[in-house]
């Protein structure tokens, strides 16, 4: 079946006969059924704007289409947290429920379908704008209808069937996973085939009614598959999508390997639809879509396309690009937005929402660049709120992420926090990256003490403020339920932190007036008294517990200070 | 409570701290009983992923299709544990 723009109503066309898919499967023939009953739950009441969201791919087509067909426009939250949906309720007529509960009543009297306007607004979407407020984007039929068709000439689906593994909330899994199937006519499915399992099922479905898969996937799910399920060569998809945000090439290629098929990402945002694409297995740079004409300015990206509230302006792109062959690379965001797991996360608004915590002075969200993706946020607190043991930091750390929660997705919210009473600055008063790694060079390091910062008090002394991990390395070994940092690596982070501190350090000679006074713990917050003597150094840990150890390193100091040959 | 299922509690717990890299839980803050995701250890979407993976790699075990009843092996540490009794071939 040939492709149909949404403006001409692909789902009034006769429905093709195809091979009938399970039930978790949407086709064509059932969906006129399905709005039919939307349409008798939409009689008689108020026109306008509507809130819809609806996991179920079927319900939702239905519901959109019955909203179309009545002169309605869907509002589409982005997810379905109760503050969203309490927010939005106030700027629409009215939410949809989860099914149309409507009894078919003989000789009810429902209003003809309305023909589409390509004019008019079909839905509004919603994305995180740079302050980390919500935005809302209308987009028309025309628009819809000007994307759609350049995804149908690139990447035609007759003789297909779509697994979507991303929200239909959203513009891409919106376009991708629902509209272009339903304009195509094929089969889709959504919801649980995010689970790598349900694909494999997917697949297998799709092949034993003998039709060609496309998958819409994302990062999020393409960097986690696993080896182990039955890819066959037999059921592998014609084309997998991924899109949210850039794949890394190395999962690219892993994704490709383990599918068997090309995996094509589609670059874009709410506001401007799709850009570019690429198989980065060929190329790491984007090629424009058909119809999305470029220009450059410095390193950002102007463009104008059809898919764009309005087609003949220059958009400016908030990413950073260089210009390549046929189109341009992309070298990072020029705001302070992040995706994680292809969601738009404003750090600035996660900093905004801690320090609105009464005990929060200041907060920094930063983009660790961790494969895991997840967030770390530095944050100064009054000194009485400043955790010093594993319960306390635990419970402030709680705290925190409810009262995140009700702003952020949960993918969102950070998952590494360091406490600290000032932020840690550089000589320019800046907290920059090199702080930002030694706060969080535990993570990686799990032989090191957490660093929360330190003060000097002259060329011969320091104090720095420490953490015991929980997941020190050195813990091991040791009863579960007491578990506790070995004297030995006391003394060998002291000399250790001594040489960071205090520069180039002598041969170890012994330990003098060594004292163990009380077992450091996991979680403990401490601080390590650096002094430097003439034969080495003296340290004490102390807690607000009180002194855990202390004693003298004798250091025996080679002659020539920063003598390379020694 | 066997020994051995103390054991493979530890384990489990050993795992998830790891594989998610929830460095501010503690051994015994995660309650067996109480839920992993969303409120209690507060877990999400990705976790999800990541936890399947890690049960494979560990312990062989490969999740069905049914979503609805990996949600359920996922409900708790518990619940955790008695799929892995049930379905390790390592």
């Amino acid at each position: 079946m040939t492709f149909t723009p949404l403006s001409q109503a692909p789902w009034r066309r006769p429905a093709p006969h195809v091979r009938a898919l399970p039930s978790d499967w949407v086709s064509p023939a059932s969906l006129p059924a399905r709005v039919g009953a939307w349409r008798r739950w939409l009689a008689g009441r108020p026109g306008g704007q509507w809130l819809l969201y609806q996991r179920n791919p079927g319900e939702f087509c239905s519901a959109l289409i019955a909203l179309w067909e009545s002169g309605r426009v869907a509002v589409l939250p982005a997810d379905d947290r109760p503050e969203t949906l309490a927010r939005l309720a106030n700027e629409v007529e009215g939410t949809l429920p989860d099914a149309p509960d409507v009894p078919e009543v003989v000789g009810q009297d429902i209003p003809p379908p309305l023909a589409l306007s390509p004019s008019s607004t079909a839905v509004v979407l919603y994305t995180s704008g740079s302050t980390g407020d919500p935005i809302s984007l209308a987009k028309r039929f025309d628009q819809l209808d000007a994307e759609l068709a350049a995804h149908a000439k690139l990447w035609p689906l007759t003789g297909t069937a779509v697994i979507s593994q991303v929200s239909h909330q959203h513009i891409y899994g919106l376009l991708t996973g629902i509209l272009h199937p339903l304009c195509a006519g094929v089969p889709f499915c959504g919801d649980t085939s995010r689970y790598p399992e349900v694909l494999a099922a997917r697949l297998e479905e799709a092949g034993s009614a003998e039709r060609k898969s496309v998958v819409v996937s994302s990062p999020a799910h393409l960097s986690r598959l696993p080896d182990h399920l039955p890819w066959a060569q037999r059921l592998a998809p014609c084309r997998v999508f991924s899109s949210g945000a850039p794949l890394a090439a190395v999962h690219a290629r892993q994704a490709e390997h383990l599918l068997h098929a090309p995996v094509v990402e589609i670059y874009g945002s709410t506001e401007t639809g799709g850009i570019a694409q690429r198989r980065q297995t060929r190329s790491s740079t984007w090629d424009p879509l058909p119809g999305v004409r470029l220009s450059f300015k410095g390193e950002r990206l102007l463009l104008r396309s059809a898919f764009l509230d309005t087609p003949d302006a220059w958009w400016q792109q908030p990413d950073r690009v260089a210009p390549a062959a046929n189109g341009f690379a992309l070298l990072g965001r020029a705001d302070r937005l992040v995706k994680i797991a292809g969601k738009r996360v404003s750090l600035a608004h996660i900093e905004r929402t801690l320090a609105e915590t009464p005990e929060v002075t200041e907060a920094r969200c930063v983009d660790l660049g961790r494969s895991d993706g997840r967030l770390g946020v530095v944050i100064a607190l009054i000194s009485e709120a400043i955790p010093h043991c594993h319960e306390a930091r635990r419970d402030l750390i709680k705290r925190l992420r409810a009262r995140l929660s009700k702003h952020l997705e949960p993918v969102a919210i950070p998952r590494y926090w360091r406490f600290v009473e000032v932020l840690p600055c550089n000589p320019q008063g800046k907290l920059d990256q090199g702080l930002i790694r030694r706060l969080f060079a535990d993570l990686d390091d799990t032989r090191a003490p957490r660093w929360l910062g330190e003060l000097s008090s002259g060329a011969d002394t320091c104090t720095l403020t420490l953490e015991v991990p929980e997941r020190l390395a050195y813990l091991e070994g040791h009863f579960e339920d007491y578990p506790l940092v070995p004297g030995v690596v006391m003394v060998q982070w002291a000399i250790e932190l001594a040489r960071e501190s205090f520069g180039q350090q002598g041969d170890f000679q012994g330990l003098e007036r060594l004292k163990f006074q009380r077992p450091l713990q996991p979680g403990i917050r401490f601080s390590l008294d650096l002094t430097r003597r003439e034969d080495g150094i003296a340290f004490a840990f102390i807690s607000r517990e009180g002194r855990h150890c202390a004693g003298r390193v004798r250091l025996r100091y080679q002659d020539g200070v920063g003598a390379s040959h020694e | 409570m066997s020994e051995t299922h103390d054991d493979l509690s530890i384990e489990l717990k050993h795992l998830i701290i790891e594989t998610l890299e929830l460095e501010d839980v503690a051994l015994g803050d995660i309650d067996p009983d109480a839920p992993l995701f969303g409120e209690g250890l507060g877990l999400d979407s990705i976790d999800a992923l990541e936890l399947g993976l890690a049960l494979q790699k560990r312990f062989g075990i490969k999740l069905d299709a049914e979503a609805e009843e990996t949600r359920r092996h996922f409900s708790s540490l518990n619940a955790l544990k008695a799929l892995v009794e049930t379905r390790r071939v390592d």
